[in-house]
C-alpha cells in the first residue's frame, strides 16, 4: 500500500514513461534506479595485497596474481595452476601445537582469516561483484570497497572501507566451480580497489578462485523513493563505530555535589562479577559502555580487562589516535594482534611506538600480520620496549629490509617466531633468531637461499625446537635435514613441503621418521621421491603422526598406506593428492576400513 | 606529386613516429599453424594446437607476437609416459607467460626458463622432455628474437631467399638437447638439458618477411628448395592464404615422409655418417608460418 501510494504521487511529477518502468520493477521485487546508466563491467586489473598464497613468490602456479585478469579456467572445476589459491583450508593448521590460541573478545561477526585486495582500472559505483570460485568454493566471508584510488598519484588521506557484503562461512556440498554474486549494498563513493576476505575452515580442501568482476556505474545511481535500504544485521555491530571516539573521557556532572550512585544492583555485585560480565563484550561494546556511567567507566577502563586485545576485526578503522585512546587501559597487556591494520597510512612509528611503550613491558604475544606500516625503526621499538616478547608474528610483512630484522635478536625470550614471506637473509636469521636456546616453538621461513646452513644452526641451539614451517625452502638438501633432525628431537612438526632437493634415496626420510618419535605433522607436499620405505619407516617409528601430506609422489603403494593407517592411529589427515598408484578404488578402500582418517584427493578434471 | 592529404599523412607519420625510426610503425606477425601426429593421431586437437607428440603456441601482447614449437620425445612412450604431456604443457606455459606479460620480448630463452620453472611447480608429477624453439618479435624494435634448444627450429625467408635459420643442437644422432623432468632416481640418466643451453638470436625483420618455426618432422623431410617453392606461392598476406600455404607445405611433407625411395634429408644425413638408408622420416609435423606485417589492432 504504501509503495502504491508514492507510486501515485510520483508519476504526477515524472514522466509517464518512467512511472511505468519504476511500477514495473517494483512489481517483480527488484530494486529500481531510474534512469538507466550505462553498467560497466571490468575484471580486476591489478593484486594489490594478500596474506597468503599457496604458490611460490616468482611463479604464476597456485599465486594470488591470478585473480586479476579474465578467469583462466572457469566454468570448469578441479585443481588448476591458473588460480589463486591460499595457504591454508580447514581446520588443520588449528589443531597444531604452533597455532596460537584465539584472542577473546573476538565480535562474533568476524570469521575473516586470509584477505586479498583487487584494483580496477575505473573507479564506478558498484551494482555487482562476481567472484568465479572454480574448487571447493564457499569460503569468501567479506566483500569490501575502498575509497581510495590506489592508482592515484596522491597519497592516501581519508581512506574509507564499507562492507559491501558481509556473511557466515560455509560448505557448498560439491566441490564444482560456481559464480559467487551476493546481493551487495549500494554506497556512496565511487571505488576501484575491492578487498576480499575468506574464510576456509569448513572446506574439504584448497579454495581455489578464478576471477572477480565487478558491475557499477560511473554515475551515481539515483535511488528510488521508496527502495527500502536492505540492512544486514551484521552490519549494526560495528559499521558506524568510530574507534578514535570511544575512550574519550568520561565527562564529569556539572553538579558534582550530587554523588548519586544510582546504579541499580550492578552497586550491590561484587566488582570481580562485575569484571565478568563485562569480559563478555567486544571491544566497541565495552568502549562504549564506558561512556555509560562513573562506576562502569571504572570497570570497563581497568587494565585488567586489557590483558589480550585483538585490534585485527578493526584493522579498517583502527588509526593512531585510536591506539592513543586505548593507550591508557593497556599496561597489562601480554597479547596484542595489530594484524592487517594500519595500511595507507593509518597507523604511524609515532602511533605505535607510543602504545607500545604503554603496554611493552608486559606483552608476551605480539601479532603483526601483514602490517606494512612497519619499518626497521619500528621493530627496534618492539626490541626495545618488549623484553619479555616470546610470540612474535610477521608474517607477510614483505615490506620490510633485511636489515630489519637484526633487532629481532635482542628479544632474548622469543620461542614463536613467524617469518613467512618476509625478505629476511641467513645472515640476519642465524644472529637475529639462532642465538636464543629457548627457541622452542615455531619457525617459518620462506625466502632465504641457504637452508642448511639454517638448519645446522637450529640443530646446534635450538634443541628444544618442536615445530619447524619450511615450506617451499629450495635449498634444503639430505645433508642439513640429516643434521636438523639429529639435533632437534623434540620436533613434533614439520613441514617440507615443495623441498625439490630432498631425495629419498639418500635415506632422509627414513633417518628423519627414526629420530624423531615425537612427529605430529609431516608435510612432504610435492616431494616426488617419497617411497613406500619412508611410509613404512613412517609406520613402525612415529606413532603419534596425525597429519601427513605426500600429494604427487608415484613411487608410493595404497599396501605401505595401509601399513601406516594401521600403526598410526591418531592419523586424521593423509593428502595423497596426485599420487599415481593412489587411485579412486584405494581410496574408498581405505576410507572405508579407516573412517576417522581424511584422505585427500585432489583432481585437476 | 604528392596529393596534400599523402603529404599530411607522411608528415602526421614522420611526427609521430619520432626521430629514432624511419618507421614509426609496430609489427605484428600473422601466423597460421598445421601440422600431422606421425600415425594419424591428429584428429585429438587438445587444448594448445598439439599434433602427435608435438605442440605449439600463438601469443599475443601489446609488446610482442611470440611463437613457439616443442617436439615431445616419443621414447617414453616405453616407460609408461605420455610424451605428449610434457611438450603440451611446456608450450601452454609459455603461451600463458607470454598473455600475461610475464617475459620481455628480447628474452626468449628467460621464456624458456619460466617457462620450464613452472613445470615443476605443478602439482600434477609431470614425466617427459621435449625440444624447444621460441621466436619473439619486439613490435616497437621490428626485431625478432630467437631462441632454440634442440633440433626444432626456424627460416626466415626474404626474396625467396633464406635469410637466416635456426642450427641444430644434437648430442649424437636422432638425440636432441632437450627439456626434461625425469622420474626421481632416474636424473642421472635421463638427458636434461638446462634451458640456458638454447642457442639465441636476434635480427632486424622487414615486412614481408616470411617466417617458418617448425618440428624436425617438417626439416629432415622437405629439403630446403622444396620449402621456399612452396612459400613463393604465398601471395598475400591474409590468414587463410598463410593457413593454405602452412597446410600445402605441412601434408607435402606428411607425403614425402612415408615414401620409402625418397632421398630426404634426413637419408641423407644418415648415409653421409655411414647408415645405408633411403626415404622419408615418419615423424610428428608442425608448421607454424607466419609474416610480418604491420599492426592492426
Amino acid at each position: 500500500m504504501f509503495y502504491y501510494i508514492c507510486l501515485r504521487r510520483r508519476s504526477r511529477s515524472g514522466t509517464r514513461g518512467e512511472a511505468l518502468t519504476s511500477r514495473r520493477a517494483v512489481e517483480s521485487g527488484q530494486r529500481a534506479v531510474l534512469p538507466v546508466s550505462v553498467e560497466v563491467e571490468q575484471y580486476a586489473k591489478e593484486v594489490l595485497d594478500f596474506s597468503s598464497h599457496y604458490g611460490s613468490e616468482n611463479s604464476m602456479s597456485y599465486t594470488m596474481w591470478n585473480l586479476a585478469g579474465v578467469p583462466n579456467v572457469y566454468p570448469s572445476s578441479g585443481d588448476f595452476t591458473q588460480t589463486a589459491v591460499f595457504r591454508a583450508y580447514g581446520t588443520w593448521w588449528e589443531q597444531c601445537a604452533s597455532a596460537p590460541p584465539p584472542f577473546r573478545r573476538t565480535p562474533k561477526g568476524f570469521h575473516s582469516q586470509d584477505y586479498i585486495e583487487l584494483a580496477f582500472e575505473e573507479p564506478v559505483y558498484p551494482t555487482a561483484v562476481e567472484v568465479l570460485e572454480t574448487y571447493y568454493p564457499g569460503a569468501i566471508v567479506q566483500i569490501l570497497a575502498c575509497s581510495h584510488n590506489p592508482f592515484s598519484q596522491s597519497p592516501p588521506t581519508d581512506v574509507r572501507w564499507e562492507v559491501l557484503w558481509s556473511g557466515e562461512p560455509t560448505k557448498v556440498l560439491t566441490p564444482q566451480a560456481r559464480q559467487f554474486s551476493p546481493n551487495i549494498k549500494h554506497i556512496s563513493f565511487p571505488t576501484n580497489l575491492l578487498r576480499l576476505e575468506v574464510n576456509s575452515s569448513l572446506l574439504d580442501y584448497y579454495t581455489e578462485l578464478d576471477a572477480v568482476i565487478l558491475r557499477g556505474v560511473k554515475e551515481r545511481p539515483m535511488l528510488a523513493l521508496y527502495k527500502m535500504p536492505v540492512i544486514d544485521i551484521n552490519d549494526l555491530s560495528d559499521s558506524e563505530e568510530e574507534l578514535s571516539d570511544v575512550g574519550g573521557p568520561f565527562r564529569q556532572g556539572s553538579d558534582g555535589k550530587h554523588q548519586r550512585t544510582g546504579n541499580g544492583y550492578f552497586d550491590k555485585l561484587p566488582y570481580e562479577l562485575i569484571q565478568l560480565i563485562l569480559s563478555h563484550l567486544t571491544l566497541p561494546d565495552l568502549c562504549r559502555l564506558a561512556q555509560s556511567c562513573k562506576l562502569l567507566h571504572q570497570h570497563c577502563c581497568d587494565p585488567l580487562q586489557y590483558t589480550q586485545l585483538s585490534l585485527q576485526p578493526y584493522w579498517a578503522r583502527l588509526s593512531d589516535a585510536s591506539l592513543g585512546h586505548l593507550q591508557s587501559r593497556a599496561p597489562l597487556l601480554q597479547r596484542l594482534n595489530l594484524s592487517w591494520t594500519g595500511n595507507r597510512g593509518a597507523l604511524t612509528l609515532t602511533g605505535f611506538s607510543s602504545f607500545l611503550k604503554a603496554c611493552g613491558p608486559s606483552l608476551v604475544c605480539l601479532e603483526l600480520s601483514c602490517c606494512h606500516f612497519l619499518t626497521e625503526a619500528c621493530l627496534e621499538v618492539v626490541s626495545q620496549t618488549c623484553p619479555g616478547l616470546q610470540e612474535l608474528n610477521l608474517s607477510s610483512c614483505d615490506r620490510l629490509n633485511p636489515q630489519a630484522f637484526t633487532h629481532i635478536s635482542k628479544l632474548a625470550r622469543l620461542r614463536r617466531l613467524v617469518l613467512y614471506r618476509t625478505k629476511i637473509e641467513v645472515g640476519t636469521v642465524n644472529t637475529s633468531c639462532i642465538e636464543h636456546r629457548n627457541f622452542n616453538c615455531y619457525l617459518s621461513l620462506l625466502k632465504i637461499e641457504d637452508y642448511d646452513v639454517v638448519a645446522s644452526m637450529l640443530a646446534a641451539r635450538c634443541r628444544s625446537l618442536c615445530s619447524l614451517d619450511l615450506w617451499r625452502c629450495r635449498n634444503l638438501t639430505d645433508r642439513g635435514l640429516a643434521e636438523l633432525v639429529s639435533g632437534c628431537k623434540m620436533l613434533e612438526e614439520l613441514d617440507l613441503g615443495w623441498c625439490p632437493t630432498l631425495q629419498s634415496s639418500t635415506g632422509c626420510f627414513q633417518h628423519l621418521a627414526r629420530n624423531l618419535p615425537r612427529l605430529r605433522k609431516l608435510f612432504l607436499t610435492a616431494n616426488r621421491t617419497v617411497r613406500d620405505s619412508d611410509i613404512e619407516e613412517l609406520a613402525s617409528s612415529c606413532p603419534s603422526l596425525q597429519h601427513l601430506d605426500i600429494l604427487g609422489t608415484r613411487l608410493v603403494s595404497g599396501a605401505s598406506l595401509k601399513k601406516l593407517l594401521q600403526s598410526c592411529p591418531k592419523l586424521v589427515l593423509l593428502d595423497v593428492s596426485f599420487c599415481s598408484q593412489i587411485d579412486m578404488r584405494v581410496v574408498q578402500e581405505l576410507s572405508g576400513l579407516f573412517p576417522n582418517v581424511a584422505l585427500k584427493k585432489s583432481f585437476t578434471q | 606529386m604528392l596529393s596534400v592529404l599523402s603529404y599530411g599523412r607522411l608528415v602526421a607519420r614522420a611526427v609521430l613516429g619520432g626521430l629514432s625510426q624511419t618507421d614509426g610503425r609496430d609489427y605484428s606477425l600473422i601466423s597460421a599453424s598445421y601440422g600431422f601426429g606421425k600415425d594419424f593421431r591428429k584428429g585429438i586437437l587438445k587444448k594448445g594446437m598439439c599434433y602427435g607428440d608435438d605442440a605449439c603456441f600463438i601469443a599475443r601482447h601489446r609488446t610482442a607476437d611470440v611463437l613457439g614449437v616443442a617436439d615431445g620425445v616419443g621414447g617414453w612412450r616405453d616407460y609408461g609416459v605420455d610424451p605428449s604431456q610434457f611438450s603440451a604443457t611446456l608450450m601452454r606455459t609459455c603461451e600463458r607467460l607470454v598473455k600475461e606479460g610475464r617475459f620481455t620480448p628480447s628474452n626468449p630463452v628467460g621464456i624458456l626458463t619460466s617457462g620450464y620453472y613452472e613445470l615443476l611447480q605443478n602439482k600434477v608429477p609431470l614425466l617427459g622432455s621435449s625440444t624447444a624453439c621460441i621466436v619473439a618479435l619486439d613490435r616497437r624494435s621490428h626485431r625478432l628474437h630467437t631462441c632454440n634448444l634442440g633440433d626444432s627450429g626456424f627460416l626466415v625467408v626474404r626474396g625467396g631467399e633464406v635469410v637466416h635459420r635456426s642450427d641444430e643442437q644434437q648430442h649424437y644422432f636422432n638425440t636432441p638437447f632437450q627439456l626434461s623432468i625425469a622420474p626421481p632416481g632416474a636424473e642421472g640418466v635421463v638427458l636434461s638439458d638446462s634451458p640456458e643451453e638454447a642457442d639465441s638470436s636476434s635480427f632486424d625483420v622487414q615486412l614481408g618477411d616470411i617466417i617458418l618455426t617448425a618440428t624436425d618432422g617438417l626439416f629432415d623431410n622437405m629439403p630446403d628448395y622444396m620449402i621456399l617453392q612452396e612459400l613463393k606461392k604465398l601471395k598475400t598476406t591474409n590468414y587463410d592464404s598463410i593457413l593454405q600455404t602452412a597446410q600445402s607445405i605441412a601434408k607435402q611433407a606428411h607425403d614425402l615422409a612415408y615414401d620409402p625411395n625418397y632421398m630426404s634429408p634426413f637419408a641423407q644425413f644418415a648415409c653421409d655418417n655411414g647408415l645405408n638408408v633411403r626415404g622419408g622420416k615418419p615423424d610428428d609435423i608442425t608448421v607454424l608460418l607466419s609474416i610480418v606485417a604491420e599492426y592492426t589492432d
